[in-house]
């Protein structure tokens, strides 16, 4: 580790440094504390990192390393686009409903079909908005069946996080990965893909196990499903047809985007510009206004803060204390990354962790592999595990707690103006060995498939 | 003409520990004078009498309305009892889980215009009328100030310069 030596000795501590540290440290107790709202904390921290001259303005609106990444924040805008435009058209009302005939109105057949359409849907369009389509449908079924909701949301919420690590549109923290370590669409299916599907089987037998015994619901109650028509769900037919064919345009374009050089934002945003203009909508202006501008800016505002620490150092200090601690075992350090990502995002934001996790894995590999630079060194065949360790860590962790992700939150909301609150130990109790099982298979599936068949 | 000479002074009113139940018996016969006509909404007072609220009609139907049907077009999918059995279900809460708490009040002073103002600006069909303690003692309804305008316009005479 001699060389880990020398390279601490790169970094300066002065002024500027300890200036931007605390900055960062202070956002981020701020953001964990909720004690003022996590954008308000990211935007303000990012001006003072400007305005106490850590990074210049440049850097902060242009720079690649240092600043805003736009990648991720108009790939986000353009998902939200073409969501707002398609949910008029009543398509997520229809795929419920549709689900809940699919399932003859059994209670065990609704959850484990919600969950997996759940986790498909999530695959493909943000998690929380994922959740928002199709927990209310689900909370009229629990009521049709005179069903308790509260497993039924609990199971959604943690299907839309596992569904959401299929792909990388499927979770903002993939987004970011991909951003960063410009890797593409078919990376993610090709390495993430399969585990997901594996991590999803495992799942739904084990909300068997859990939850299958328990429900039973009268014959009378069932027609009540039955009896719906989900025909009538689909308001806009038109809409929905264009919808659709944009939208397999956009997956289409999502798909070789890698082998046409173009980055995913710019697949997006053509596809939320092309719907704009078929749908032949005269006021695009409640379109735009309802993208969540908060999510929205609270990615601006942490990643100009993370550009501060970035370039006084603070993340290639820590980057170097983290190979010393693994001594450059690899597999040591994949195995670390996720487990330590998942219990951190059980617990925070994954967001802000995966945005730190990112430079921080870059600055490590640049100590690995000091001669090698681009995708040669951010796809350095003893890296990209890292890459997959971090996002199924970071995107299943999330899965832990009642705040580990916003899914949760949602669904936890939901609960409660039903009537049913589900604490926070309650959440756990099937979230937390739910997670572990998950990152389990995971683990194996790293381990197996990157260091035994290397493959 | 001012807001205490229409009002229909302070006779029904609810307590914020009110269920439901007591709401509904008492909007649907609460007096105006000596008759019992029901009325389509009331004040809420808290132990002091002080207004802390108002219950609608329309608050009753949100009551039975379940938050998920906001989120998403679900109309076409209920089914035949759900009200009945929604109403059933929240009986029993209190009528402060229910309530408007962003009441639009008006002084017993104020002129009618302004009246008008707060009725057509925030979209209430009713005025709880305060005097200078703030202590309520009257309702203004949108249908006595109808009655008002309608005078004015059948008998000219009677009109703004009074």
């Amino acid at each position: 580790m001699t060389e880990g030596v020398a390279a601490t000795s790169q970094v300066v501590m002065g002024t500027q440094f300890w200036i931007a540290t605390a900055l960062f440290i202070l956002a981020y107790g701020l953001i964990v504390s909720e004690k003022i709202h996590k954008t308000i904390v990211a935007i303000f921290g990012a001006a003072l990192m400007i305005v106490l001259r850590i990074v210049t303005q440049e850097d902060a609106f242009h720079s690649m390393d240092l600043g805003i990444d736009w990648n991720v924040i108009f790939l986000l805008i353009s998902m939200m686009i073409i969501i707002n435009i398609m949910k008029p058209t009543g398509v997520f009302e229809y795929i419920a409903i549709k689900s809940a005939k699919v399932a003859k109105g059994k209670p065990f057949m609704i959850m484990a079909i919600f969950s997996v359409v759940t986790a498909v849907v999530s695959a493909f369009l943000d998690n929380v908005t994922t959740v928002l389509l199709i927990a209310p449908v689900t909370l009229l079924i629990c009521q049709a069946l005179e069903l308790d909701v509260v497993p039924f949301l609990i199971t959604e919420a943690l299907a839309s996080n596992i569904g959401g690590t299929a792909t990388l549109i499927g979770d903002p923290p993939n987004i970011m990965i991909a951003s960063k370590a410009q890797l593409d669409f078919m990376a993610f299916v090709y390495h993430l893909t399969p585990v997901i599907i594996v991590v999803l089987i495992a799942y739904v037998i084990s909300i068997k196990f859990i939850f299958g015994k328990k429900m039973k619901v009268r014959e009378e109650l069932r027609q009540r499903v039955m009896a719906m028509d989900e025909k009538e769900a689909i308001k806009d037919p038109v809409l929905l047809k264009k919808s659709l064919v944009v939208l397999a345009i956009t997956i289409g374009g999502f798909i070789v985007h890698g082998m046409l050089h173009f980055e995913p934002a710019t697949i997006a945003l053509f596809g939320a510009g092309l719907l704009l203009l078929v749908s032949g909508t005269k006021e695009p202006h409640h379109i735009l206004a309802e993208a969540e501008w908060a999510t929205l800016f609270f990615f601006m505002g942490l990643f100009m803060i993370i550009g501060g620490v970035v370039k006084v150092g603070l993340i290639k200090w820590m980057s170097i204390k983290v190979l010393e601690l693994t001594q450059g075992n690899l597999f040591g350090t994949s195995m670390i990354v996720m487990w330590f990502s998942a219990f951190a995002s059980a617990f925070i934001d994954n967001i802000p962790y995966v945005a730190t996790m990112n430079p921080l894995i870059i600055d490590m590999a640049k100590q690995l592999w000091p001669n090698l630079s681009g995708t040669q060194l951010l796809h350095h065949p003893d890296l990209m595990p890292m890459w997959w360790a971090l996002s199924l860590g970071a995107c299943l962790g999330g899965n832990g707690t009642a705040i580990g992700a916003s899914a949760n939150v949602i669904v936890v909301g939901m609960a409660e103006k039903m009537g049913k609150p589900i604490s926070f130990k309650k959440f756990m109790l099937y979230g937390m060995p739910l997670m572990i099982e998950s990152v389990i298979i995971c683990t194996v599936y790293v381990w197996l498939r990157y260091y035994v068949l290397k493959i | 003409m001012k807001a205490k000479d229409l009002m229909i002074p302070l006779q029904d009113y609810l307590k914020t520990d009110n269920t439901l139940k007591e709401a509904v018996n008492l909007l649907r016969a609460a007096k105006r004078g000596e008759e019992k006509v029901g009325v389509k909404g009331l004040p809420v007072l808290d132990e002091k009498g002080k207004l802390t609220g108002m219950v609608s009609m329309g608050d009753i139907l949100r009551a039975v309305y379940p938050s998920y049907m906001s989120m998403m077009n679900l109309g076409d999918f209920t089914w035949d009892g759900m009200v009945e059995s929604l109403a059933k279900q929240v009986a029993d809460k209190q009528v402060e889980t229910v309530m408007t708490k962003n009441v639009i009040t008006i002084m017993e002073d104020d002129p009618l215009m302004e009246c008008v103002d707060h009725m057509i600006r925030n979209k209430v069909q009713r005025l709880p009328v305060l005097d200078k303690s703030g202590k309520v003692v009257g309702m203004l309804y949108e249908r006595d100030v109808f009655f008002a305008i309608v005078k004015a316009m059948l008998e000219e005479n009677t009109g703004g310069g009074k």
